[in-house]
C-alpha cells in the first residue's frame, strides 16, 4: 500500500527525530571508557602526540615504549591518553573527570595537587605492591611529599630543582665577571640594579599568581629556616622568614630591579637572547629549553642567595605517577605504575634513567638511577653537573597544602609582590587565614 | 453599592475582535490542534536542551551551594555554611568589589561609546562601509586571541604602547602588573572589544527611525542637539534597553576568558571578577559547594536586576503610556 506524506507530517515527523537524535548524542556524554576489560587510560601530558621537535618525540616515546613493554607482558592493557595543557590550571579536564566519577586509572600529578586528590580518597597506596628496597631507592625528600604514613600514593618520575639563571652577554655589558655572581639577597638586589636597563629586567622572579609562584617561593621562606606549618602541623606563617621572603618579593619590584610581568611571555631562553632578562629564577627543565631553542646562547646557572644568617635551599619539583583508587582495576594499575617506574628490574631503573637523560635533562628520583646516570658521565654537561652536585643536595620536595593554605600563601606573596602591602601585616593575615583553615582541617598532613 | 455584581468597561478599541468564521467550526478546531502538536515538537529540543543544560544545572547549583563537595563524589550537607562563608570571605567580598566597579564604569561606557559610534556611522560619509566593518572587527576575534594580542602591546618595557609612551618620556607603566592600572586597562579593551557590536544594534535602531521626522524638524528650525534629544532618543529607548540589559549581563557573566589571559585574576586580586573567582573555587581548589552558593547569588542578582529592568519599562514595552 503506498502511503503519502503531507508537508506537515514531514516536518512534524523531522522534529521528532531531531529531538531523538538529540537525546541519543546526551546519552552519549558519558564515559566512552567503560567495561572492566577496556584499557586502563593512563592520562598524561607526552604522548601520544606527533610533534616533531627532537626533546617531545624523544618523550612521546619513551611513554608509548614504557607502556607496550607491559602491554606486552600482560593480558590487562593500558592506553596512554594525551591531555593537552595537562599542567595549565585552567585545564578543568582530570578535575571534571574526577568530579563526574569518570577520572583516569592512572595519572600525573604535582605536589601541588596532591592533598586536594589524597584527601579525596582518590589515590591508591602504592606500598603494597613495592619491595622495601625498591621504596628506599627513592629519594627520601621526593618521596615525602607522596607519603601519608607508611603509605606511598604517587611515584615520582623525576626531580626538577630551582635555581638562578643568567646571561653572560647581559652580565658581560654591565661589566660584571663570575666574580659578582651573589650569595646573599643583598648582593643580589644590587647585581639585579646594575643589570636593570630601559628594556631589560635584572632580576625575574614568578609573576603570576598559582601554584607555580608559590613554588618558587617557598625556597626563599625555607632559606631564613621558616615554613608555613611546624613539624607538629600548628600555622608558623607569622613568622620573620616568611616576613623577609614576601619582603624579597616586594622590594625587587618596588625598586625597579623585577619586573611586574613575566617578560617574553615567560619564555627564559627568548627573554634572555632578547635582551628582555638578565638574572631568573626557575628550573632545571631551562637547560633543555636552551638546548632546544637557544643552543649557542652563553647562559650561567649559580645556587639561590641566602639571608644573612640563613641555609642554602632550593625547592624539587617534578610529577609522580598515582593509581586511581576508584578506578576500574586499581590493582592491574598500581602493578602497572611500580613495574614501570618503581621496581628494582633493570628495566625499570634504565627506563627513569632513559627519561632523565635521553627523554628530557632531569635529575633523577632514585639512587639507582643516580649511580647509573654518574656511570654512564650523563652529567657530562656543565650545568647539569652543577645542578647534580651543588644544586640538588640543597633541595627540599615541593611541599604539599590544600588549596585554602596555598590560597592564603598566594594571596600574601600577591599583596606583597604586586600591590606594595606591608609583608609583615600580610604574614599576620595568612596566619589568621591558615590557622581558621586547621582548626576544622582533616586529612593528610601539611609537609 | 449597587449590589454584588461588577461590570467592567473595556473600551472598545481594547477589546478583542471576536471570531465568528467558520474557522472555529470543527475543521478549525483539528487545524488548531494539529498546529499546536506541530509547535510542540518543533519547540520541544530547545526547551530539552534549555532544560537539562540550564534549568536542571541552575537548580543542581542552587542545591549544592548548601553542600560541601570535594570533586570525588565526597558530599556532605553543611546548611548555610557556604553563605556564611563567603560575607566572611575577604577574596570573595573583594571581588564582588572589583565586579561592581567594573559593572559601573564598564556598562554606561559600552553604551556611550557604541551610541556615539553608530550616530557617527549613521552619516553619509565617505568609506562608511569600511568605517563600520572596522568598528566591529573586534567582535569577531576570539577573546583569547584579543587578550594575548593587547598581552604583546602592553608588555612592561618592551611593549608597543609603552614604547610609544618612552618617546614622550613616560616610562615604567605596567599596564597589566600593577594594580593600580589593571582594571582601567581590562576595562579599555573590552570597550575597545563590544563597541562594535553594540554599535550595530544602536544603528538598526537608528535607522527605523523615520526621516520625515527629521526633516519636518529642521523645517522647524530645531537644533541638532533638540533633534536628538527629542526625536532620536525617545524613538531609540526600546534599543537602548535591549542593550543596556545584554551589556549588564555579559559583563557579570562573561570577562573570563580576557582575564584569564591578561591578568590571571591579579595582580594581587585587582582583575579577580566573581566569575572568575567561582572558576578557581571549583577548578583550581575544588571547592564546588562553595563555588555553588556564589554562582547562586550571581544568579539572584542578575534575575533582580532583570525584574527591576522589567518592571521600571513595563516589561519593554517603554513608549506605552
Amino acid at each position: 500500500m503506498e502511503r503519502t506524506f503531507t508537508r506537515r507530517t514531514l516536518i512534524t515527523g523531522a522534529a521528532a527525530t531531531a529531538t531523538m537524535a538529540g537525546l541519543g548524542a546526551l546519552s552519549g556524554c558519558a564515559s566512552g571508557a567503560s567495561g572492566a576489560s577496556a584499557p586502563l587510560q593512563f592520562w598524561q601530558f607526552y604522548a601520544p602526540q606527533s610533534q616533531s621537535a627532537p626533546d617531545l618525540k624523544a618523550q612521546n616515546d619513551w611513554f608509548q615504549k614504557a607502556v607496550g613493554d607491559w602491554n606486552k607482558r600482560h593480558k590487562q592493557q593500558v592506553e596512554n591518553v594525551f591531555i593537552p595543557n595537562f599542567t595549565d590550571p585552567s585545564n578543568t579536564r582530570l578535575a571534571t573527570a574526577f568530579a563526574s566519577g569518570s577520572g583516569p586509572d592512572i595519572f600525573l600529578i604535582s605536589p601541588g595537587d596532591f592533598l586536594r586528590y589524597y584527601n579525596g580518597g582518590a589515590l591508591l597506596d602504592l606500598a603494597p605492591y613495592m619491595t622495601k628496597e625498591a621504596i628506599d631507592d627513592f629519594n627520601p625528600n621526593v618521596l615525602e611529599t607522596r607519603r601519608v604514613g607508611k603509605g606511598i600514593y604517587g611515584l615520582p618520575m623525576e626531580v626538577e630543582p630551582l635555581a638562578m639563571f643568567y646571561s653572560v652577554p647581559a652580565w658581560e655589558k654591565a661589566h660584571l665577571s663570575e666574580g659578582d655572581i651573589p650569595k646573599t639577597w643583598d648582593q643580589m638586589l644590587d647585581v639585579a640594579h646594575k643589570l636593570t636597563t630601559q628594556s631589560q629586567s635584572g632580576l625575574v622572579f614568578e609573576t603570576v599568581p598559582g601554584y607555580f609562584q608559590n613554588f618558587t617561593w617557598y625556597p626563599w621562606m625555607w632559606q631564613g629556616h621558616g615554613d608555613v606549618v611546624d613539624s607538629h602541623q600548628k600555622p608558623s606563617f607569622d613568622s620573620k622568614a616568611v616576613t623577609q621572603a614576601l619582603d624579597l618579593f616586594g622590594r625587587s619590584v618596588a625598586t625597579g630591579v623585577a619586573p611586574r610581568t613575566d617578560p617574553a611571555a615567560g619564555d627564559v631562553p627568548g627573554a634572555f637572547a632578547n635582551g628582555y632578562a638578565a638574572m631568573w629564577q626557575s628550573g632545571i627543565w631551562q637547560v633543555a629549553g636552551f638546548r632546544g631553542t637557544q643552543p649557542k646562547f652563553d647562559y650561567g646557572v649559580f645556587p639561590l642567595p641566602t639571608p644573612p644568617g640563613g641555609i642554602s635551599k632550593t625547592v624539587l619539583g617534578g610529577w609522580a605517577w598515582c593509581v586511581n583508587a576508584r578506578g576500574r582495576n586499581p590493582e592491574a594499575a598500581a602493578k602497572f605504575v611500580v613495574e614501570t617506574v618503581g621496581s628494582m628490574s633493570q628495566e625499570s631503573i634504565t627506563r627513569i634513567y632513559d627519561w632523565c637523560t635521553v627523554a628530557k635533562s632531569d635529575m633523577p628520583p632514585r639512587a639507582s638511577v643516580d649511580k647509573m646516570m654518574v656511570a654512564k658521565d650523563a652529567f657530562k654537561n656543565p650545568k647539569l653537573k652543577y645542578f647534580h652536585d651543588v644544586i640538588l643536595p640543597t633541595g627540599r620536595g615541593e611541599p604539599r597544602y590544600p588549596p585554602v593554605v596555598y590560597k592564603a600563601i598566594s594571596d600574601a606573596i600577591q599583596q606583597v609582590q604586586a600591590a606594595g602591602g606591608n609583608a609583615a601585616g600580610q604574614a599576620q593575615k595568612g596566619q589568621a587565614a591558615i590557622e581558621a583553615f586547621m582548626e576544622t582541617y582533616k586529612g593528610g598532613a601539611l609537609k | 453599592m449597587t449590589g454584588s455584581t461588577h461590570t467592567y468597561n473595556t473600551p472598545a478599541s481594547r477589546r478583542a475582535p471576536r471570531r465568528t468564521t467558520p474557522e472555529r467550526s470543527g475543521a478549525g478546531k483539528a487545524r488548531a490542534k494539529r498546529e499546536g502538536w506541530a509547535a510542540f515538537w518543533f519547540l520541544l529540543p530547545d526547551s530539552l536542551g534549555l532544560l537539562i543544560f540550564v534549568f536542571i544545572p541552575m537548580i543542581m547549583a542552587i542545591v549544592l551551594g548548601f553542600f560541601r563537595l570535594d570533586g570525588f563524589g565526597n558530599l556532605s550537607f553543611i546548611g548555610g555554611a557556604n553563605y556564611v562563608r563567603m560575607v566572611q570571605d575577604p577574596q570573595f567580598l573583594q571581588s564582588a568589589a572589583v565586579t561592581a566597579i567594573y559593572l559601573v564604569i564598564l556598562v554606561p561606557a559600552v553604551f556611550i561609546v557604541s551610541l556615539l559610534l553608530a550616530l557617527l556611522v549613521q552619516q553619509r560619509i565617505p568609506f562608511v562601509g569600511a568605517i563600520r566593518s572596522a568598528l566591529f572587527a573586534p567582535y569577531v576575534i576570539s577573546l583569547v586571541v584579543v587578550g594575548l594580542m593587547w598581552q604583546f602591546l602592553l608588555s612592561d618595557k618592551v611593549g608597543v604602547i609603552n614604547q610609544f609612551l618612552a618617546a614622550f618620556g613616560i616610562h615604567g607603566i605596567s599596564w597589566l602588573g600593577d594594580p593600580k592600572y589593571t582594571l582601567g586597562t581590562v576595562v579599555v579593551i573590552s570597550i575597545w572589544f563590544q563597541m562594535g557590536y553594540y554599535m550595530i544594534i544602536f544603528l538598526s535602531g537608528l535607522q527605523d527611525i523615520p526621516g520625515e521626522l527629521y526633516e519636518s524638524a529642521r523645517i522647524d528650525g530645531a537644533t541638532a542637539w533638540q533633534r536628538f534629544w527629542n526625536i532620536t532618543w525617545p524613538m531609540l529607548r526600546p534599543t537602548a534597553l535591549f542593550v543596556l540589559i545584554t551589556v549588564t549581563i555579559a559583563v557579570i557573566t562573561g570577562g573570563f576568558d580576557l582575564i584569564y589571559i591578561l591578568t590571571g585574576g591579579g595582580p594581587a586580586g585587582s582583575t579577580s571578577l566573581l566569575i572568575f573567582y567561582i572558576y578557581q573555587q571549583a577548578f583550581l581548589y575544588g571547592e564546588y559547594g562553595y563555588a555553588a552558593a556564589i554562582g547562586s547569588v550571581l544568579v539572584l542578582v542578575l534575575l533582580i536586576w532583570s525584574a527591576f529592568m522589567f518592571r521600571i519599562t513595563k516589561g519593554g514595552r517603554v513608549d506605552d503610556e
